[in-house]
């Protein structure tokens, strides 16, 4: 029953009725939610750091060694405050997605990762530092009463666990690992952040009964590890057995890219807008262990969906072998690269090589506007080109124009056009005469993307008007 | 935008400290003795002697919650097992009860420790094996207070002489 899925992949939207949008109230809304994201993040980092004030912390200090302890104290809860915040940041809380998007969540994830590391080492070194002078004894014996304990054995394992995390993230760690190999340590912290709760039940007095600050600590801890299990976990499982997607067919549009077609069971309460992505996992001999972002290269059409993966690595690679009927699971949909980020008249869709995916399912899933629409689509050569025939007719259909750039980069300069291009004085504002009131949308690899980007700023564009989507992580 | 968000996170978050700091008032030296309070008196039961529990030097620490009653003892020289007072410190409560055989002082177990903060229930769990040697050594409550637990140590003794002198 596969006959004509090429055809309905891309087939032209309905003409839709809806008038030029006010995004500027939408638009608002999201910039206020995703302000007030980074504001809770420092308020409450402060509340936990506050509680313990208000509980009569600095009261108690009556020595240097007090004093000490009471900033190794301080820095344990904000750090701790710090790795929950960083936890819910990781995991995938749609509010979160829908006013700053996913990859803009990781990347605060990210950026949190050194400075949490750098208070939890500093809660280490101060507290046995600030204890061994009340108790009269040097830094060995202080440790070594420590290691006495139990819950404090649990504590030093949870911060070497927290120190594999952070160290196998940093950047030039990372790339000796396989993604999954990565991907599992990483998971480690969430037993880390587990490992280290009997030590702050039994030492730390911050939980003792009847306090404040043990409601504090419970809801976070609470809220932190709900929300992954049921995000990142449970929810995705259940969507993937409701909508029970499978293998149709697996298209070849170029020696290393291919289409796969799914079907799956009620499609619209999915509620995907074009141009973002789902997780996917196949579950065949060779691939069921590794998941990869891809994103939708077509809106759905009835119960049919499509996603274009090019070969990048030997996990994309091994998908040209699927079989009919294999079972698909999948996390999503997830981002922001949609017209819900909307915040112009024009669209101006700027795309390299595969980067083409989203692109496509946005100009699927974009209406008539009164804007003008325009594409630029980068290639090294024709071959490169992936799914140029939806995205030209798509174009037209919208009253505006594809335009493809191939040809090798320039070698001179630092230019996300081609050399050729660059000879002829191709800048953004030729392609996209009206960028200054446009949504810029741009998708390829990373340094790329961040070229065209740089440009757009350059132009004057603000940081809401353009969006970027790195395929590479 | 962001600079907004930036700076809402700073300016909240330094009108919540500056806000906690000032209500919970700035360090201030606490005389301990002056903390040391005697409050609860002697549990009801305490100071009567029983034939069940007296003797038996360092048969460890059982039945700690309830005392045990003790029986009479001959005139003079005490036996049997005292509760001493609820001594509060700012870190909680401390409660020793010693056993006593003819005068002679065979165990001291703590009922009740410090323990408002895990830091002093590491303090009292460190301390008080030391004190409860000293004064079986000592065979008195004037003994020498543990450094870095003073708390511990004065409530620990408070209470201890509070046993002592109910057995006279
Ligand atoms: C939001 C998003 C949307 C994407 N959409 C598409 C698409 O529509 N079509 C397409 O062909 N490619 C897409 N990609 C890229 C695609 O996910 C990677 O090329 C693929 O995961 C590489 O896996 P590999 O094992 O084949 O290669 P490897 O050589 O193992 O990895 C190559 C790169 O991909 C990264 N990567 C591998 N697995 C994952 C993962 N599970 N999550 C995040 N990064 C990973 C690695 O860190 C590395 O940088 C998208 C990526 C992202 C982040």
């Amino acid at each position: 029953m596969n006959t004509g899925i090429a055809e309905r992949g891309w087939s032209l939207p309905e003409a839709a009725s809806a008038p030029s949008e006010d995004y500027r109230s939408a638009l608002r809304r999201r910039l206020f939610a995703a302000d007030l994201a980074v504001v809770l993040c420092w308020a409450s980092t402060a509340g936990a750091v506050a509680l313990y004030l208000l509980s009569g912390g600095v009261s108690q200090i009556h020595s240097k060694a007090d004093a000490v302890t009471a900033l190794g104290i301080i820095a344990g809860l904000a750090g701790t405050n710090l790795i929950l915040i960083m936890l819910l940041l990781a995991a995938r809380i749609p509010w979160l997605d829908r006013a700053v998007g996913q990859d803009v969540a990781i990347g605060w994830h990210r950026r949190l990762g050194k400075p949490v590391l750098y208070l939890i080492l500093a809660h280490a070194a101060l507290l046995t530092l600030g204890y061994a002078a009340t108790d009269g004894l040097d830094v060995v014996g202080e440790t070594a009463a420590f290691l006495s304990n139990r819950d404090m054995i649990l504590a030093y394992l949870a911060l070497a666990l927290l120190l594999a995390v952070v160290v196998t993230s940093l950047v030039a760690v990372r790339r000796k690992f396989p993604y999954e190999a990565w991907h599992l340590i990483h998971l480690l912290s969430y037993a880390a952040v587990l490992l280290a709760l009997p030590h702050e039940l039994s030492y730390g007095g911050v939980l003792a009964a009847g306090t404040v600050e043990r409601i504090y600590w419970i809801a976070l801890y609470l809220l932190a590890y709900g929300a992954a299990a049921w995000y990142r976990f449970a929810k995705p499982l259940l969507l993937s057995l409701r909508h029970d997607f499978r293998v149709v067919s697996v298209e070849r549009l170029a020696p290393d890219v291919i289409s796969i077609h799914l079907r799956g069971r009620e499609l619209g309460r999915l509620g995907i807008a074009g141009g973002q992505y789902a997780t996917w996992r196949f579950w065949s001999a060779r691939n069921w262990w590794h998941s990869h972002p891809l994103s939708f290269s077509a809106m759905p059409h009835g119960d049919l969906l499509r996603i274009t993966v090019r070969g990048a690595g030997s996990g994309t690679a091994g998908l040209a072998g699927l079989r009919r009927g294999t079972r698909v699971w999948f996390e999503g949909p997830y981002g922001l690269f949609s017209r819900h980020a909307r915040s112009a008249p024009n669209l101006a869709l700027v795309g390299a090589g595969i980067g083409v995916t989203p692109l496509r399912a946005l100009l699927e899933d974009s209406r008539h506007s009164g804007g003008e629409t325009a594409l630029l689509v980068r290639a090294s050569d024709e071959s490169q080109l992936y799914l140029w025939e939806e995205l030209h007719t798509l174009c037209e259909w919208h009253g505006g124009t594809a335009f493809a750039d191939v040809g090798p980069r320039s070698r001179a300069t630092s230019s996300w056009l081609s050399a050729d291009a660059v000879r002829r004085g191709v800048s953004l504002q030729s392609v996209f005469p009206r960028i200054l009131h446009s949504d810029l949308y741009i998708c390829g690899p990373g340094p790329w993307a961040e070229l065209v980007a740089q440009e757009a700023k350059a132009l004057g564009l603000e940081d809401h008007q353009i969006h970027l989507e790195r395929f590479d992580s | 935008m962001r600079t907004r968000a930036v700076l809402g996170g700073v300016f909240s978050s330094a009108a919540i400290l500056i806000g906690a700091w000032s209500l919970s008032g700035a360090p201030k030296a606490v005389h301990v003795a002056a903390a040391a309070t005697t409050t609860g008196t002697t549990t009801p039961g305490s100071g009567t002697a029983s034939s069940g529990t007296s003797g038996s030097a360092g048969s460890g620490s059982t039945g700690g919650a309830s005392p045990a009653p003790s029986s009479t003892a001959s005139a003079g020289k005490a036996s049997g097992t005292y509760t001493g007072s609820v001594v509060s410190t700012q870190y909680g409560n401390v409660q020793v009860q010693v056993t006593l055989s003819q005068g002679k002082i065979t165990d001291v177990t703590a009922l009740q420790l410090t323990d408002r903060e895990g830091r002093s229930v590491q303090i009292s769990n460190y301390a008080a094996p030391i004190l409860r040697q000293e004064v079986l050594t000592a065979q008195s409550a004037s003994v020498d207070t543990v450094s870095g637990a003073t708390y511990t140590s004065e409530g620990y003794l408070t209470s201890l002489q509070a046993a002592l002198d109910q057995a006279g």
